[in-house]
């Protein structure tokens, strides 16, 4: 499986509704709010994302939410693939570990649940699914760039 | 024409240690050599700044250093400003800018400099620039073309917002945008509004103002 197999995939799930994502975007926010709190307690936190990394993994959440509101609004497969392949390099030589991902995306599931109301949530929710379970895909194509010779 | 690579190798070795006088030397030196100031634009500063972004992206390269290297480049843009501009005047104005919460400037500085070499008025605004005080200033002078740069995918909320608003103040003006956010696609989005033109690089946009200054 390859960036072929995403870009078909990711293709599937485009037709995010205005109320939707204006739904996302409104309440933003709060969904920041709330994921920077739960993943802050976590005992492991500093396993997941480096040492001194507390404020990027902030910085990234909030990128994170600023990039899927746009992408909810104006669906491109492309540009959400290049940007998440270029998130998991960049994040990832700053220390993050692949495990982080995994645990961010589950909590940002969580907190969408909590926050969105059910119809939100069955239109989005797909988007943060095929994120999640294309995670050793996405780290597989980071490692491909990250080894390269000119790295 | 493109730059020898040694010469690029060299510029960016020097940017890379933040010496600004060997940076600014090397510029001079293929300006007095007829290196095309587009080019030194499009072939050393553009591609030593995707460099630098790709340095931070694989973190061989500091906030501090990537800051210091566009520092270096935005004052040789300074540098050379008054040698590049056009002798004959059009009466033509052009107001440039960043849209809100972007602050990656040197791509529209230089595309503000290709409209001065061109005979235009620029009117430079700058990084994260709000909506409501680009088109309060649009008011201001008699603008002929709006051009705007976006370098991160996620401000194209705000440009759709700033290309709206201002569509309610100026119908026809032509709206140029331009920017590293769509080096992987997306600006087919813009073609669903009038007048709204792409120009991917520093080339196309002096093609696109060449037209413009023969057509009238």
């Amino acid at each position: 499986m390859n960036k072929t197999y995403l870009l078909q995939t990711c293709e599937e799930l485009k037709g995010f509704s205005d109320k939707s994502s204006e739904e996302y975007d409104t309440k933003s926010d709060k969904l920041l709010s709330e994921i920077n709190a739960i993943m802050l307690k976590r005992p492991d936190i500093k396993d997941l994302v480096g040492e001194e990394n507390l404020l990027m993994m902030q910085d990234n959440h909030a990128n994170h939410i600023r990039f899927i509101s746009s992408i909810l609004k104006e669906f491109n497969s492309e540009v959400l693939i290049e940007t998440i392949l270029w998130v998991f390099r960049a994040y990832r030589s700053h220390g993050f570990s692949t495990n982080y991902w995994a645990a961010q995306l589950n909590t940002w599931i969580l907190v969408l649940k909590n926050q969105l109301s059910t119809e939100s949530c069955l239109e989005i929710l797909p988007l943060y699914n095929w994120m999640q379970i294309n995670i050793p895909i996405f780290v597989k194509l980071s490692d491909d760039k990250l080894k390269s010779p000119n790295n | 024409m493109e730059i020898d690579k040694e010469i690029q190798d060299d510029f960016f070795k020097h940017l890379l240690l933040g010496n600004k006088k060997q940076c600014s030397i090397i510029v001079n030196s293929l300006l007095n050599n007829n290196i095309s100031i587009k080019t030194i634009y499009e072939y050393l500063l553009k591609t030593s700044m995707y460099k630098i972004g790709e340095l931070w992206e694989y973190n061989k390269i500091s906030v501090a250093t990537e800051h210091l290297a566009s520092a270096i480049v935005e004052a040789i843009l300074n540098e050379n400003y008054l040698t590049i501009i056009s002798k004959k005047q059009l009466n033509k104005n052009v107001l440039l800018s960043c849209v809100e919460k972007e602050y990656h400037q040197i791509g529209i500085k230089m595309i503000s400099d290709i409209f001065e070499m061109n005979g235009w008025s620029s009117y430079f605004l700058g990084s994260n620039t709000p909506t409501k005080d680009i088109l309060l200033f649009s008011k201001t002078i008699s603008v002929d073309i709006i051009a705007i740069s976006l370098s991160i995918y996620s401000h194209l909320p705000e440009l759709l917002k700033l290309i709206e608003k201002f569509r309610l103040e100026f119908p026809e003006t032509p709206i140029l945008v331009g920017g590293q956010a769509f080096l992987h696609g997306g600006e087919k989005k813009l073609l669903n509004y009038y007048n709204v033109i792409y120009k991917p690089d520093i080339f196309s946009t002096e093609l696109f103002i060449k037209k413009i200054n023969n057509y009238e």
